[in-house]
């Protein structure tokens, strides 16, 4: 057999796989009778709002001075009072010289607004943004204290891992909010985090635990032989050490962080994939939302990879 | 100096106890330079670990500068500073540059500002002969110097003394010489140093006093033109015979 290293035809075969794969959803789906309407969908990311402007007073229409989009219309109520209103231009109802009477119309303004879809995604964000600081400092502590020589430092993170690593992310949720939650009074957004977090963490724990085992007895003994205390030996010599070898299974974790945070919508944090939900029984556009939903946990996920891949790549510097 | 009375160190692991170091009396004064040597396995590494506290030992004292720091009030941050060690496989620090492994230690625990620590690492770079390289990350170096930026790196404390464990046994032959000419510089300038080491030549030309450590224990304690020339021991006469 010649060996060779021609990439086109695994790309080819590549493309083909995809494009099989692709047609046979595509004959499948075609199949069931589904109705797609995708138009429907960007209204769910942007959606113009209407606002109607109304006449506060009864009263005279002064002026009207239409400039660019913006009609501005200055009123006179019967007392002589002055307002000055702003709508769009190109719905003024009324002229100059009209009589008004409270509660009527004078003219719309249109707003953009992030629709259900981009609220839910920045709550699944900054959601899993804050339970990743939180699951690093309590997977930092909890893996520090899993080497500890004391029994029971040791113990103590051993037990929390493993309570944590042996019952279901949704069970915690239920458990965080329902329980904690009452027995303390959190508010949902606390219990969600909080779960998420100590989720996270127990994960976390482990991965720096190994981070830390992963580096040479050596170091550690040549930091503590020039006089360096554990903890300034911990901060300067192993932890940036640890810290660049873990990159990659941590930034798993917070990948996974990302979309296990999806579970908070069943304690009615409205989420990417609450958000989801709550579009499709207005719409019943089923198919098009949960694919759309995938698609940007995707996106959020691969730019995400895509940074610590650049992280990885600057800290190669030293090898 | 040093004085070490009666060090032990024993391990215990899966109901088999080795005496390491077994009851290691000796001292080192001020400007003296020590040899230890032995077949490996002798405990000669162990003890020059027990040396700075890096292995715990479990009978005996050890005093630096009249320090005993098996002690539990000793503060062992403080006389490790002042102890310079010198390691077989360099353990320089792979994330940071040549120049910041000497200043690191010095920052930390010496609480020098960054122009003097630099100031203090370049001489001693220059010092051991690698001035040049203080950008590089240490994967960028050979052996040679790698553990000449150790040397380096350990002097940059200021220590009293310095202790070397098998500071060449894990060079390559041709670079073993310039690391050693480092040391019989330091040598010279009357640093006190204690040295765990296999090259007999260096023994002779700069110890004051030879140490033979078998199993445990010293077995004959002298200067080198009596340990190497006229040996008492059988067991020292056995192992100058095979290593020479």
């Amino acid at each position: 057999m010649i060996a060779t290293d021609k990439v086109w035809p695994w790309k080819l075969l590549l493309a083909v796989i995809l494009i099989v794969t692709a047609a046979g959803i595509y004959g499948s789906v075609s199949r069931i009778d589904y109705e797609w309407r995708w138009y429907r969908v960007p209204q769910y990311f942007l959606y113009k709002a209407e606002d109607v402007i109304k006449t506060p007073f009864d009263g005279v229409v002064k002026n009207v001075s239409v400039s660019g989009s913006e009609a501005v219309v200055d009123l006179v109520s019967l007392d002589g009072e002055q307002q000055q209103l702003i709508v769009d231009g190109e719905t003024v109802k009324v002229d100059a010289g009209e009589d008004l009477f409270e509660g009527d119309t004078i003219g719309f303004v249109y707003e953009w607004n992030m629709g259900p879809l981009l609220t839910g995604l920045w709550t699944t964000m900054w959601i899993s943004a804050v339970s990743s600081v939180f699951g690093l400092l309590i997977g930092l502590i909890a893996g520090l204290m899993k080497i500890s020589k004391n029994y029971t430092v040791r113990t103590l993170a051993a037990i929390y891992v493993e309570v944590i690593r042996g019952t279901p992310l949704l069970v915690q949720i239920f458990i965080a909010y329902f329980f904690f939650g009452t027995v303390f009074n959190l508010d949902r957004n606390v219990a969600g985090i909080g779960a998420l977090a100590l989720f996270a963490g127990a994960y976390v724990a482990e991965i720096i635990r190994a981070g830390i085992q992963s580096i040479a007895k050596g170091q550690m003994e040549a930091a503590r032989s020039l006089g360096m205390s554990m903890p300034q030996a911990m901060i300067d010599v192993i932890l940036p050490q640890a810290f660049k070898r873990i990159l990659p299974p941590l930034s798993g974790q917070f990948i996974s962080l990302i979309k296990d945070s999806s579970l908070v919508s069943v304690i009615a944090i409205t989420d990417l994939t609450k958000s989801g939900r709550e579009i499709i029984t207005s719409t019943f556009a089923t198919f098009e939302i949960w694919l759309v939903v995938a698609a940007m946990y995707l996106i959020v996920t691969s730019i995400l990879s895509q940074f610590v891949f650049y992280l990885e790549r600057r800290y190669r510097v030293s090898d | 100096m040093i004085r070490a009375e009666n060090v032990t160190k024993i391990f215990t692991g899966r109901g088999v106890t080795v005496r390491a170091v077994d009851g290691v009396s000796t001292k080192v004064d001020k400007g003296e330079v020590v040899c230890i040597i032995g077949p490996s396995g002798s405990g000669k590494s162990t003890f020059i670990r027990c040396v700075n506290g890096l292995e715990k030992f479990t009978e005996g004292h050890v005093f630096i500068d009249g320090v005993d720091i098996a002690d539990r009030k000793t503060n062992i941050n403080k006389i490790r500073a002042e102890v310079g060690m010198v390691f077989q496989q360099f353990n320089l620090f792979p994330h940071k540059t040549v120049l910041e492994n000497l200043t690191l230690a010095q920052r930390r625990v010496r609480k020098r500002n960054k122009k003097d620590a630099q100031e203090k690492a370049r001489a001693l770079l220059l010092k051991v002969g690698i001035g040049e390289k203080e950008s590089e990350y240490p994967s960028r170096l050979s052996g040679g110097q790698q553990q000449r930026v150790a040397i380096a790196r350990a002097l940059a404390m200021d220590p009293k003394v310095m202790l070397f464990d098998e500071p060449t046994s894990a060079l390559d032959p041709e670079m073993v010489g310039e690391v050693l000419d480092v040391m019989k510089t330091l040598a010279r300038e009357g640093m006190t140093m204690m040295v765990v080491t296999h090259e007999m030549g260096f023994a002779r030309e700069v110890a004051d006093r030879v140490l033979f450590m078998d199993e445990g224990k010293v077995v004959e304690e002298g200067t080198p033109e009596h340990f190497f020339i006229e040996p008492r021991e059988d067991r020292t006469k056995l192992f100058l015979k095979q290593v020479l």
